[in-house]
Parts: structure tokens; C-alpha cells; sequence
């Protein structure tokens, strides 16, 4: 019984010291506009860290965002949208500048790291025809995802043994090269009545 | 009008009194002729009848964007362009508005030009086309002209004059990033003892840059390796589940901190333990050739019932006990990168399991010599060879109550060809007095001897052992065959070999192991995960 319990002890004490999942303040809103469904994610920040440090060296960073609309959370998507942001930091101006990649090119400069990636946020649109597969009134859940796309400072792990993330990247079969996706989840939302 | 037929772009602006300023920039922006050729065929139509150039101070009856929808601009710009009717010509005011217009809009240049009317009063315009380049750069930084361009960190001596000379050529040119980066994949080649960055920085003089390449002498790899992680969850067919987890906790390249944990694993000897550990480890104690390390381990025993059967028939092996608690410092010694040593003590004590009461320590001077190297063949064949021989010496020197001396020897060579694996293990052993059962000697587990339960030979461990193994993968399928024997240097020898396959993807694996030489046929199945070292690094 002693022994039970003890292994239960270490047990706890090994799940403790398991890294604990961040806790997010972020929101995320829906909205339709004409036959469009427009995403607001004022917290949702990917403006960060080392592509952050790229960018006020003054070079550019190219990010992609991913919108994933959901039928129920942590399924396939119904709908989905994605686009390549080409990020830079006016070292004279002290302001973002944002170009779209591919496809219709937009691009806006003279923006707070916030607005930038608001800016970034709202050029996923959805059209709504595309929900037409989660049925009316139904809920539906939202999925923001970013991934740095290019960035510096990517270090050796050839001596350092597995890292938590190259676990996880080992059991889903990702590349190593590849970036992992940083996520938002929010819902269930409803489409108001047409 | 000839705007459209004159073959020189630049006398073309000099003589319609574009600012010469604007018209480089302009140039270097568009980089293209067929853009200068857009806009200058856009300026005579948007521009009245060719007026002389206003002079600085002239004051400016009214300001226009032209080529573009000056709604399209912010609000700010808007009225900043027109706020210019009724103030006095400021030449360099125009270029910086001009400048705006270009890092609003980012895929179109602007161009400033200013007439003189017959009433002596100045009109502004700003010319205004699209760049229509695909591969124009997307970094805001490439409309600033670059003043400086250097690499530092590095002597002189080592940067070729030819690399030199082309950092010189981007001063005095907008900054293109593709360029920037070519040149910075070109240092690293041309030093490949440095790491090389790149930055830019604001110039001495508003809207110039600075393009820098800081280069780093790389830091030579450790001489000595950290201790190898082996994080594990097995599940064995006759020994059922167990796992251990070290958790990699890296400060630095130097140094780290493995908490460990153990739940019913029984992986290492005859021992089920379960409990948790911290070990401190450095590769760098003042020189790359000497290190430390400090373990302290708790772990509280599970013993099997075939172990205890087997303690009352074997006198000479000490008594089990309830809980292990060792601390272990370390010292060690590189003499080459390949080669190292290490030396200290291991001071267990090991409380007694119920009904005796009194702990005993197992306290032992501890000395190891190991070698690892690997080196390649060709592009994609790789070998690696290790080899380590330790001694464990229990003494009543060091206040131990049990004195003996172990020998381990282990080696193992690995040849990667593509998707061909061959590794060969072997490893031979022997103990002499009285040691504990952790340090007694096991085969059959998920490791070694596979096919056979190491319960069945030898419950209470063996204080002689003589093992080999062979296995072929090709990528995730293994073939194996094991030989090997654990035996007491007073008792039977019997020799034991078994075969088997198995499948590895990953951490995660399963194996199949057959028994050979017994009527028992039964085959042993283990899988789990096995993950060299898990955790946060820092």
C-alpha cells in the first residue's frame, strides 16, 4: 500500500513538473460583412520574440496566417483561408509595413505592430457560401493559426538530445525544418438569421 | 512635348526640374527602364505646358498628386500635400512627402516636379506610378539609400578584397534585401569558422542605412558529452509496463539539469523502481577538457516475487532493501574529443525493507574510460563507435557495508548507409564480494536479450555476464539476433540466444523476440516509446 502510494506521489510530482500549457487572454470575434465572414483577433499577436528582433534589424519576415472554420473543435475544417504576409519594420519611421504575397497584392505601411497584425488578421476572409456545409444555425468554431515562414536564429539540437517539441514533431511526422503552428481557438459562433 | 522620344531619361527630368534627389531615388526604386519610361510618359499629360522651374521660396499657389487617386493616401497625407498651397517652396519638404506617398503606397514611386507660373507663383506636383515589378522587395528599408555597408568581428586578413569591394558597391545604392542576402550567404562561405548575421541600422543621415554583418567566431564543439538521456515507456509482454523520464533542462551548451523520474521501471537491472531524481551536469569546468556532474537519485523498490524466492537460495547476495537513495559526484576528463575519463564516488544508502530495520550503505569509488567517435564515409554512409570500460569499488574505506569490485565493458558500432542500419553490442562483466542487487548484472528486457525474461534466468541478477547482439534495419524494420549469458561465477553457465523483429518509427517501437534454445517457444513481445532526453531547453 506504502508502495502505491508512493508511485502515486511521483506520479503527481512527474506531471507537475511537466511544462503547463500557456493561458491565453486572447479574443477572437466574428462578423459578417455582405456575403463575407470577417475575423477579429485584437490579441492575437505573432508580432513576437525572435521574428520581432528580425524586424527591427531591419529586415522583413514573411508570415502565414491560416483561418479554419470548424464544425466542432479540433476537427477538419469546413472552410478555410490562407495568406502569406511579407512583414517589415520602417527603421526610420518606426512603423510595420505589410504586403500581401501572392495573389491580389495589398500592402499598408505606417502601422503599430498591433494594427499590422489586425491588418494581417482581417485580409482572411471567409466567404460565407463557403459554411454552407455546417448547415444553418448551426455552431461553428474558428481557428486562427500563424507560421513564421522565414527567421534566423534556428539552433543546432545535434547534441542536445530531443527537445519537447522535437517529441511532438517526431509522433506527427512534421519535419524538423518545418515551424509549428501557433494557434487561436474560439467559439461556438452562430451566423445571424438571414 | 518629347518626354516619351528623349533617349535620356535623366537629362529628360534634369530639364522638366524634377528634384535630382527624387529622380535618383526614383531610378534605384524602380530599377527598371520600362518604369521611368511609364512615368515619363504619364508627365506630360498629367503636367500642363512645359512652365520654367520654381525657385526655393517661390510661393505655392496649389500641390496635386497625379498618376493616382490621392484619396488612396492617409488622411494625414492628404492634407499634408494640400496644406502646402499658400507656404514657401522647401524643396526637401517635397522629397519627404514624395517619400510618404512611396511608403504608403510601397508598390508605387513618386516624383516631385514644381512649375513656375506667369503669375510668380509655384505649382507642385507629384508624380506618382506603379511598380510593377515581380520581384521587388517587400522590405520597407529598400526605398533608404545605404551610406555604410561593413562586416565586423573579423580580422581584416581573413575578408577577401573582392568581398570588400562589393560590400563598397551597395554604399550610395537603395538597399536591396536579395542582394543583402547573397552576400551575407557569401561571407559564410568565405569564413566558415564564423557564424554571420546581418542587421540593419539607421544612418548618420536621415532616411540612409546601415548594412551590417557581424560575424562570430563559432565556438568549438565540447570535447565531452553529457551523459546520455533515456527517457522510456515499455510495455514487456512478461514484465508488464514501466517508464523513466529524464527531463533535459539545458542553461547552456555547457550545462544542464535532468530531473528524472521512474515508475515501475525495470529496465537497468532486477530491481522495479519506482521514485525521482535531479542530476546536474557541466562539460566546461574553466577548459573544454574537464567537466562534473552531481546526481542524486530516490527510488523506492518493487521487488518481484521471483527475486525474493531467489535470495534465500543465494546467502552471498545481500539482502534487498526498501527504498535507494545515492548521490553520485563526478569528475571527468577529456584527453580527446574522442577519449575521456571519469572518477568519483557513489554513496547509496539502502533502508531496509521490513522486518529488518537497519540501513546499510553501499558507498563505491567509481572510475570509468570511455570512447565515442563518429565519422563519415562518402555523402551518405556514417559510422559510430563506443566503447567504455568501468569500475565500481565498494570499500569499508568509504564506510561501506559492502565491499566488492565491479567490471563493466561495453562497446557498440552503428554503420548508417542511406536507409541501412547494422549495429553490433556487446559487453562483458564480473563482480567480485558482496554487491548490491543494483549492481548486479541482468539480460532480458526490451534491451538486451530479447525473446527471454530476465525473471526466468536469473531472478536475482548474475554476478558474471557475457553479451552480443546483432541487428539490421532498413528503415523502420529490424531483424535482430541476441546471444548472450548472466550466470553466478559459483554457479551453471548456460548460454542463451534468441531472434526476433521489430518495428521502429520514431520514439515508438515493437518488438518481437522468440526464445532459440529452449523447448518454451514463446515469443516476448515489448514496445513503447524511447526517447532520447525530453524537456524545455533554455
Amino acid at each position: 500500500m506504502v508502495a502505491r502510494r508512493r508511485r502515486a506521489a511521483v506520479a503527481l510530482l512527474a506531471l507537475l513538473a511537466w511544462p503547463a500549457a500557456p493561458v491565453s487572454a486572447q479574443t477572437l470575434t466574428v462578423d459578417t460583412a455582405g456575403s463575407t465572414l470577417k475575423i477579429r483577433a485584437p490579441g492575437f499577436s505573432f508580432l513576437k520574440g525572435d521574428p520581432l528582433a528580425r524586424l527591427k534589424d531591419g529586415r522583413s519576415v514573411r508570415v502565414e496566417l491560416a483561418a479554419l472554420v470548424m464544425a466542432t473543435p479540433g476537427k477538419s475544417p469546413a472552410a478555410a483561408t490562407r495568406r502569406i504576409f511579407a512583414l517589415s519594420y520602417d527603421l526610420w519611421e518606426e512603423r510595420f509595413a505589410v504586403t500581401t504575397v501572392g495573389g491580389r497584392s495589398q500592402s499598408v505601411s505606417h502601422l503599430a505592430a498591433s494594427a499590422a497584425e489586425a491588418w494581417c488578421v482581417e485580409q482572411l476572409i471567409i466567404p460565407l457560401s463557403a459554411l454552407s456545409a455546417l448547415g444553418r444555425d448551426a455552431p461553428f468554431w474558428v481557428r486562427l493559426e500563424y507560421r513564421i515562414l522565414d527567421g534566423d536564429g534556428a539552433s543546432d539540437p545535434a547534441d542536445s538530445g530531443y527537445s519537447l517539441q522535437a517529441l511532438i514533431d517526431a509522433l506527427s511526422r512534421r519535419r524538423k525544418a518545418e515551424p509549428s503552428p501557433n494557434a487561436l481557438e474560439a467559439g461556438p459562433f452562430r451566423l445571424p438569421a438571414r | 512635348m518629347t518626354a516619351a522620344h528623349t533617349p535620356d531619361c535623366a537629362i529628360f527630368l534634369k530639364d522638366n526640374n524634377f528634384n535630382m534627389g527624387s529622380v535618383l531615388a526614383l531610378a534605384a526604386g524602380m530599377r527598371t527602364i520600362g518604369l521611368l519610361v511609364t512615368l515619363l510618359a504619364m508627365a506630360p499629360q498629367a503636367i500642363p505646358d512645359q512652365k520654367a522651374p520654381a525657385a526655393e521660396g517661390t510661393a505655392i499657389a496649389s500641390a496635386q498628386v497625379t498618376g493616382f487617386d490621392i484619396d488612396r493616401l492617409s488622411p494625414g497625407l492628404r492634407e499634408a500635400i494640400r496644406n502646402l498651397a499658400g507656404t514657401a517652396l522647401n524643396q526637401q519638404r517635397l522629397d519627404e512627402l514624395a517619400a510618404r506617398i512611396e511608403a504608403e503606397r510601397p508598390r508605387h514611386v513618386a516624383a516631385v516636379r514644381s512649375v513656375m507660373d506667369p503669375d510668380g507663383q509655384a505649382r507642385v506636383f507629384f508624380v506618382v506610378g506603379r511598380q510593377d515589378q515581380p520581384d521587388r522587395d517587400d522590405n520597407i528599408n529598400s526605398r533608404y539609400i545605404v551610406e555604410q555597408a561593413d562586416i565586423t568581428g573579423v580580422p581584416d586578413a581573413d575578408v577577401s578584397q573582392a568581398l570588400r569591394d562589393d560590400l563598397r558597391g551597395l554604399v550610395g545604392r537603395r538597399l536591396d534585401s536579395g542582394e543583402a542576402e547573397k552576400l551575407q550567404q557569401r561571407i559564410e562561405r568565405e569564413l566558415p569558422r564564423y557564424d554571420v548575421s546581418r542587421r540593419i541600422q539607421r544612418g548618420d543621415e536621415v532616411g540612409r542605412i546601415k548594412l551590417l554583418y557581424e560575424a562570430r567566431r563559432k565556438e568549438p564543439p565540447p570535447w565531452l558529452r553529457f551523459e546520455p538521456l533515456r527517457s522510456n515507456l515499455v510495455y514487456h509482454s512478461d514484465q508488464g509496463w514501466g517508464g523513466y523520464w529524464d527531463f533535459n533542462i539545458e542553461a547552456n551548451r555547457t550545462i544542464r539539469f535532468i530531473p528524472t523520474f521512474a515508475l515501475a521501471n525495470s529496465e537497468d537491472s532486477v530491481e522495479e523502481y519506482s521514485g525521482a531524481g535531479l542530476r546536474f551536469e557541466t562539460r566546461k569546468l574553466g577548459t573544454r577538457r574537464l567537466g562534473a556532474s552531481l546526481e542524486w537519485t530516490w527510488f523506492d523498490q518493487d521487488w518481484r516475487s521471483p527475486t525474493l524466492d531467489a535470495l534465500p537460495l543465494s546467502p552471498d547476495i545481500p539482502r534487498a532493501y526498501d527504498t535507494r537513495t545515492t548521490i553520485t559526484p563526478l569528475l571527468k576528463f577529456a584527453f580527446t574529443p574522442d577519449v575521456s575519463i571519469a572518477a568519483g564516488v557513489s554513496i547509496s544508502e539502502l533502508e531496509a525493507l521490513p522486518p529488518a530495520i537497519e540501513s546499510q550503505m553501499a558507498n563505491a569509488a567509481v572510475a570509468s574510460v570511455e570512447f565515442d567517435r563518429q565519422w563519415k564515409q562518402g555523402s551518405d554512409s556514417t559510422h559510430r563507435a563506443v566503447a567504455s570500460f568501468g569500475v565500481r569499488a565498494g570499500s569499508r574505506s568509504l564506510e561501506s557495508d559492502l565491499a566488492y569490485t565491479r567490471y563493466l565493458g561495453q562497446g557498440s558500432y552503428r554503420f548508417d548507409f542511406d536507409r541501412h542500419h547494422l549495429q553490433a553490442t556487446g559487453m562483458a562483466g564480473g563482480i567480485t564480494g558482496h554487491a548490491p542487487l543494483f549492481e548486479r548484472f541482468a539480460l532480458g528486457d526490451s534491451l538486451t536479450l530479447r525473446g527471454w525474461d530476465k525473471y526466468d534466468i536469473s531472478p536475482a541478477g548474475g554476478d558474471r555476464v557475457a553479451y552480443s547482439s546483432l541487428e539490421y534495419r532498413y528503415t523502420g524494420l529490424a531483424l535482430f539476433v541476441d546471444i548472450g549469458s548472466v550466470w553466478d561465477a559459483n554457479g551453471e553457465r548456460k548460454v542463451r540466444v534468441s531472434t526476433g523483429f521489430g518495428f521502429h518509427g520514431g520514439p515508438a517501437f515493437l518488438v518481437v523476440g522468440f526464445p532459440l534454445n529452449t523447448d518454451n517457444l514463446t515469443a516476448v513481445l515489448a514496445m513503447g516509446l524511447r526517447i532520447p532526453g525530453i524537456g524545455p531547453r533554455w
